[in-house]
């Protein structure tokens, strides 16, 4: 990774330096007056008579626990489908139907909450506040990707995180981000990481979470939202048509955090293994600047499977061809 | 590729490890921690709608324009074994509206139509004075502007109505943004089975 | 007609009901949290007893003798506050919020039952005015019975939940009534449940909260006056209200715990 530069080093130090204080509005004391409290004077059900009954007062309860496990359990298997999709099945169209599923559940069905990226967040709490307590699901939603990424890479973002998904599915004409922009923008993933920590430790109601207050694709799966932030996720959207998905690569504080952990994998995609070619058609597929020397690098790769898909020896492409081949009784090429 | 584990597979698996173990300890330590859902919850002894001692106010209805599901998450709740069952109902009726022939307000108080009044117990058909009258609302339909709460509070009414967070509805947000805009800071967090409760006097862990 | 406010007393802690000596002495009685209190012509608190449990209301009657409405109980004492008597029952004197005198019986309504009890003077039950309608009693969801007594003895009691005043013979039959709803007229009873005080003298004299004032309707029904509307905190409910023979308006401040008087100013 090359250095950054001095200018970038000291905008990323002004930014961080941004502490917008949420200084809490100072509430004002509830007065007690001399009433009679109601439940005393309002008239009971004999008193009223004639076979009356006091209706039931709806209790409207909260999403069931097992559901809420079922999330992490789908969340789990998603994943798993994903890593075998991606390394063993290797097919690209059915890592894209992966991420349609996705979105559809995780995204628009979930609504986007309680995702991993926001899940930092809570435990950073929980370590920081005795009294914060984090259910059981959401430490799991933290931890699961991230041990998922120390074996084979960043199996969660290729498929199975919703924002990844939307942003993965408008890719049209994706440019190469020159190597060293690249790495210094993905270093404002670092930034963003650590201003979410400390506005996650803040106590109590000054305590702000970031990552969920600009999320750009909440407004879309929700389906409603703030103009400014639709507007934003919008112009996400748009500029993710021609830079691979820009939140993902530069903004993304738990990608920050798998590509730490994806460093350390021994398995991960890899094109035409035991081969060493030099054509570098899957550098120039890959929309997301993680091809290096031939070789997918597991801490940029986000799961995309384009570059074997268009490899002439590896992708689908040469594997029907190849069976084509055998089909019609001719050697293979 | 070389088939002999070099120096930096060697790092690489002990790193893992590490990072793993150190990710499954974190993770048993705030298992440990774990202490069952905490939702938002609106403090009836702070909001303004139902708070005693302010009368004559508008009804704040930040609840309805705050809260980031489409229709709010909060609602108002007529906890019936506290309301007076009335005839005029101030949160049904708009009391300072004309009075038609039947002696009753002819305007009605909810701008969504969402209090449903119906007369119960032993009832007079001719007199509409002399029934008690319930009042249901339709929480499909109501959006916690607030105004009916507002007029039933104390002393124009009992305060039987209050505005209270649906958890069907809510997404449980970490940070309510209903709780960031309310100047009372009437919205706290508390565990499910409080939160449940009626509306009484709520204090913030 | 017009009225001024002419005194201010302080009622020196909870004040619920009051009573005004029927001789014209100008005495004010008042019902504390567990206490009788007695202020003078001046306003200054001139004596003060206990009661055994807490008081609700305070009526004086022909001989002096001074009758508390407790939770439970009437307490009779005589006018130093010395007790005399005391009528316990828990099934018809649950929580008695206003006594009066009809003729020769005493008669206290019980809030928790939502009537009025006629008494002899021997403590003996009689009869109940006001339950016999479809809704089993006076519509209070304020919580309390009030009613006063014209020289003929028949009772006016407060029905707060139809917005009206009703006429009552001392064997509970009804006569008639006056007052409807109306959120704009004055002449009309705001709110939900108004009047929820009333007191007898020359005219009919009635407090509501909620938009609190304080209003004077002859015996017809016609709105004479509106006495007061300032001086009531927004938040009052339940004020007492009581009329001496001089025609002197004594209103229960509930928020302030004082006792405004207000005056007829010949207009």
């Amino acid at each position: 990774m090359s250095g950054l530069s001095k200018t970038g080093r000291a905008l990323a130090a002004m930014v961080a330096l941004l502490v917008l204080a949420l200084g809490s509005v100072p509430s004002a004391p509830a007065q007690a007056m001399p009433y009679q409290r109601p439940v005393e004077t309002a008239p009971q059900q004999d008193a009223i008579g004639g076979g009356y009954k006091t209706p039931a007062v709806q209790r409207a309860v909260p999403r069931d626990y097992w559901l809420q496990v079922l999330d992490v359990v789908l969340l789990g298997a998603a994943m798993g489908i994903s890593v075998w999709l991606v390394l063993k099945r290797r097919s690209r169209r059915w890592l894209v139907a992966l991420a349609i599923g996705s979105l559809a559940y995780f995204g628009f069905y979930r609504e986007g909450c309680i995702c991993p990226i926001g899940s930092l967040q809570n435990v950073v709490v929980a370590i920081a506040d005795p009294r914060y307590s984090i259910p059981m699901v959401v430490t799991a939603t933290f931890v699961l990707p991230l041990a998922v990424a120390l074996f084979f890479g960043r199996a969660f973002c290729g498929g199975v995180c919703a924002l990844g998904a939307i942003q993965e599915l408008v890719v049209l004409r994706p440019v190469q981000v020159p190597r060293r922009l690249d790495r210094a923008l993905g270093l404002l993933r670092y930034v963003y990481l650590g201003l979410a920590v400390l506005f996650a430790v803040k106590p109590g109601l000054a305590r702000d979470f970031l990552i969920c207050r600009f999320d750009p694709f909440v407004g879309f799966f929700r389906r409603t939202g703030a103009p400014h932030m639709l507007l934003l996720g919008g112009a996400f959207l748009v500029v993710g048509m021609f830079v691979g998905r820009p939140y993902c690569r530069y903004l993304c504080p738990y990608g920050g955090l798998l590509a730490w952990c994806a460093r350390l994998a021994r398995r991960g995609v890899s094109i035409t293994p035991g081969k060493e070619l030099d054509c570098g058609l899957c550098a120039g597929a890959c929309p997301y600047g993680a091809i290096e020397e031939m070789r997918a690098v597991g801490r940029n790769c986000l799961y995309c499977a384009r570059c074997y898909a268009t490899c002439p020896q590896d992708g689908e492409l040469a594997h029907a061809k190849a069976e084509l081949v055998r089909l019609k009784g001719a050697a293979p090429v | 590729m070389s088939e002999n584990p070099t120096r930096r597979d060697l790092f690489a698996t002990v790193a893992r490890g590490t990072v793993l173990a150190v990710l499954g300890g974190g993770a048993l330590f705030l298992v440990k921690k774990a202490n069952g859902q905490v939702v938002w919850q609106v403090d009836a002894s702070r909001c303004v709608n139902s708070r005693l001692g302010e009368v004559g106010v508008t009804a704040c209805n930040l609840c309805t324009t705050e809260c980031v599901v489409a229709l709010s998450a909060v609602r108002a709740v007529n906890e019936y074994s506290r309301c007076g069952r009335c005839n005029i109902c101030p949160a049904y009726f708009n009391i300072t509206s004309a009075v038609n022939e039947l002696g009753q307000p002819s305007e009605k108080l909810c701008p969504r139509d969402a209090i449903a009044r119906r007369p119960i117990g032993k009832v007079d058909p001719e007199d509409p004075a002399n029934n008690f009258y319930e009042y249901i609302i339709d929480e499909e339909k109501c959006d916690g502007c607030g105004k009916c709460v507002m007029q039933c509070k104390e002393p124009l009414g009992l305060g039987s109505i209050t505005l209270r967070v649906r958890y069907d509805k809510c997404v449980n947000c970490n940070r309510c943004s209903i709780s960031k805009a309310c100047p009372q800071n009437a919205l706290m967090q508390l565990p499910v089975s409080q939160a449940l409760q009626p509306a009484g006097v709520l204090r913030p862990e | 007609m017009q009225y001024r406010q002419v005194q201010v007393i302080d009622g020196k802690g909870a004040l619920h009901g009051i009573a005004v000596d029927g001789h014209g002495h100008g005495d004010v009685y008042a019902a504390g949290e567990a206490e009788i209190k007695v202020f003078d012509a001046t306003g200054r608190l001139a004596r003060r007893w206990s009661t055994s449990r807490p008081a609700w209301s305070v009526a004086v009657a022909g001989d002096g003798s001074v009758y508390a409405g407790e939770l439970g109980q009437i307490e009779i004492f005589d006018g130093a506050g010395k007790l005399r008597d005391t009528w316990r029952d828990d099934k018809l004197l649950r929580r008695v919020t206003a006594i009066g005198f009809s003729g020769d019986s005493v008669l206290a309504g019980d809030s928790a039952d939502r009537a009025i009890r006629r008494f002899d003077r021997g403590g003996r039950f009689l009869n109940n005015i006001g339950k016999d309608n479809p809704l089993g009693g006076l519509l209070i969801p304020n919580g309390v019975v009030d009613f006063g007594v014209d020289g003929e003895g028949i009772v006016f009691a407060a029905n707060p939940g139809k917005h009206r005043v009703e006429r009552y013979t001392p064997g509970g039959q009804l006569l008639g009534h006056i007052g409807r709803f109306d959120g704009n007229d004055p002449a009309g009873f705001t709110g939900c449940c108004n009047p929820t005080n009333v007191a007898i003298g020359d005219a009919i004299y009635t407090a509501e909260k909620a938009g609190p004032r304080a209003k004077v309707y002859d015996f017809g029904g016609k709105l004479l006056a509106v006495i007061a509307t300032e001086p009531f905190d927004a938040n009052c409910k339940n004020m007492d209200i009581a009329v001496d023979s001089r025609g002197r308006v004594y209103v229960v401040e509930t928020v302030k715990l004082a006792i405004f008087v207000f005056e007829r100013v010949t207009a």
